[in-house]
């Protein structure tokens, strides 16, 4: 390492200030903002933790609340299985795996806005291609997104199309990371299949699948696309995620201070969640390296 | 399990996994090149019809570019591209930094760009519109591109790859009288293709995904991209699906040219990023 009076820190400043501006500032704007309300002449006045209370007594808060947290303990767990599925498939080189790497990325290059968008047609219960193939195979049409009890299965199903994909690289790149010779000796030992990957290959990606699951559930509590796009929270609030939440606090019923407490909630939610997260995969002690 | 038979199965999920993930898209273009009134006729009831149109025109793609697509796609390029540019200017510098120096308060800065890149940008859209309103710089370029541009995944990167060029070679250029900014300059940048064009990509998709930011930053029609247009196209003009299927599959199209332009980059980045 090597040591300069002002060099670092004149190298680090552009990505600083755009940091400190967009992302700190916003932040102490969200916990700061939440403590005021606006009132009638239009004025913000300090309130105090009024719209913290407000909400904590808001029986439609706490449905947001509980179908954003069982949407995150079903949509992350099953994100990565199939992340790391289509990891362990793409593995090994062989005939055509690059063709499969790239095309396994592919549901990247469409938005999430556009995902939303194409799903809700396909899955459309009379026009959807999806039911017309049901049909043609002998099945009943399904509802999907029109029903209170499979719009927040349907949306994890989409989510997990577009996301399983990119994903998918941070897990591959881990795997590839593996040294051959450990590979050669698990066989040696007579370890094969599940049993390997069990006991040799799942330690070794410790690091990429803390990596992967903090990110992905940061990334999954703030969904908000396929929310405002199909579902609108429905039906009967079956997928009224968070961050729609603070969305129509701010822009539907013009509620900044409300929308703001949402935010500060959200935020450290995602924070604690994380932390938990990290200490699930790497014990305290290792944390240095 | 014999050999052959396992790799036999392998490549049956594959492909049945790629098709799951592939037709979408797939659907997507060819209903782009359907008559507009052909688009549903074959989608509820299913025929050899519903996957290849027997029908084909490119009225949809001239209708879109004739209405605000091609303008919102303009939006679009220059944007990412703009955010592509400086997120690598100033993300490398940072990286280069922390991979390179030891410095006062090194170790807290570290954590906070960790932080930065925990807490999703999405959560701080709205009190990051209240800074933008007050800064008056709601409805500008500006709003949508310097946002993105410092962004804590894409320094963590650089930062992983800086770290693993030997420290000799900086040693060896100092000697020669090399200033910093030329070594970062003139030696770790050109070492460095494969991590930028990943860094790129990663800059890139994630602008041209951007939807709920410019939707909360930009309410006026000449600054909307290309994911807005499509979505505000759809709420008000219900009708024109033909419009709709040529404008997604233009932005579907062109989001694809990066990665098969990067895809040798990319595959050899996942390797590379290997040690970390």
């Amino acid at each position: 390492m090597f040591r300069h009076p002002w060099a670092p820190y004149a190298f680090i400043a552009p990505a600083f200030i755009g940091l400190f501006v967009f992302r700190f500032i916003p932040i102490g704007l969200s916990g700061f903002g939440s403590f005021f309300s606006e009132n009638l002449r239009g004025d913000m006045v300090f309130v105090g933790l009024k719209n913290y209370a407000e909400l904590m007594d808001d029986p439609s808060f706490w449905n947001t609340m509980r179908v954003t947290l069982i949407f995150n303990l079903i949509i992350n767990p099953f994100q990565i299985c199939c992340a790391l599925a289509l990891a362990m498939l793409v593995r090994r080189p062989s005939k055509f795996i690059d063709v499969f790497r790239l095309g396994f990325i592919m549901p990247m290059t469409v938005s999430i806005a556009l995902t939303s968008i194409i799903w809700s047609i396909l899955l459309d219960p009379t026009l959807g291609p999806v039911n017309g193939l049901l049909r043609w195979g002998g099945f009943q049409s399904q509802p999907f997104f029109r029903s209170e009890h499979q719009a927040l299965e349907t949306l994890i199903l989409v989510a997990t199309w577009k996301g399983a994909g990119y994903w998918m690289i941070f897990l591959l790149s881990g795997l590839l990371a593996i040294p051959k010779e450990i590979d050669d000796s698990a066989l040696i030992d007579g370890a094969t299949g599940i049993r390997k990957f069990i006991s040799i290959t799942l330690p070794l990606m410790k690091r990429p699948l803390a990596f992967v699951l903090v990110a992905d559930t940061a990334a999954n509590f703030l969904l908000f696309a396929p929310v405002y796009i199909i579902t609108n929270g429905g039906p009967n609030g079956a997928t009224q995620l968070l961050m729609f939440e603070a969305y129509q606090a701010a822009f539907a019923y013009i509620n900044h201070g409300r929308s703001m407490a949402i935010s500060t909630i959200i935020l450290v939610v995602v924070l604690l969640i994380a932390m938990f997260e990290l200490r699930l995969f790497i014990p305290a002690e290792e944390e240095q390296s | 399990m014999s050999h052959r038979l396992s790799e036999g199965l392998r490549y049956t999920l594959l492909v049945i996994i790629a098709v799951i993930l592939l037709t979408p898209i797939y659907w997507l273009v060819m209903s782009s090149l359907r008559p507009a009134d052909h688009i549903f006729r074959f989608s509820g009831n299913f025929s050899i019809e519903t996957l290849i149109p027997f029908a084909f025109t490119l009225d949809n793609y001239s209708q879109a570019l004739q209405s605000n697509v091609g303008r919102a796609l303009f939006n679009s390029l220059f944007v990412s591209l703009t955010t592509v540019i400086c997120g690598v200017f100033v993300n490398s510098l940072a990286g280069f930094a922390f991979a390179v120096f030891d410095f006062r308060f090194k170790k807290l800065l570290f954590v906070l760009i960790l932080l930065s890149f925990m807490m999703p940008f999405e959560s701080i859209v709205i009190p990051l519109y209240t800074l933008m309103r007050t800064i008056g710089w709601t409805d500008t370029y500006a709003a949508l591109i310097m946002p993105e541009v410092a962004g804590g995944l894409i320094i963590f990167l650089f930062y992983q790859f800086f770290r693993g060029i030997p420290r000799e070679i900086y040693e060896a250029a100092r000697m020669d009288g090399a200033n910093w900014w030329q070594i970062y300059y003139k030696m770790t940048m050109p070492l460095s293709g494969p991590t930028i064009a990943t860094a790129s990509l990663m800059i890139f998709i994630h602008q041209w995904d951007a939807f709920f930011w410019p939707l909360v930053a930009t309410s006026s029609e000449r600054l909307a991209v290309i994911q807005v247009a499509i979505a505000r196209n759809m709420t008000m003009e219900q009708a024109n699906w033909g419009a709709f299927f040529a404008s997604a599959s233009l932005a579907v199209l062109v989001a694809m040219v990066p990665f098969f332009w990067l895809q040798r980059h990319y595959v050899k980045i996942v390797i590379t990023n290997a040690d970390r």
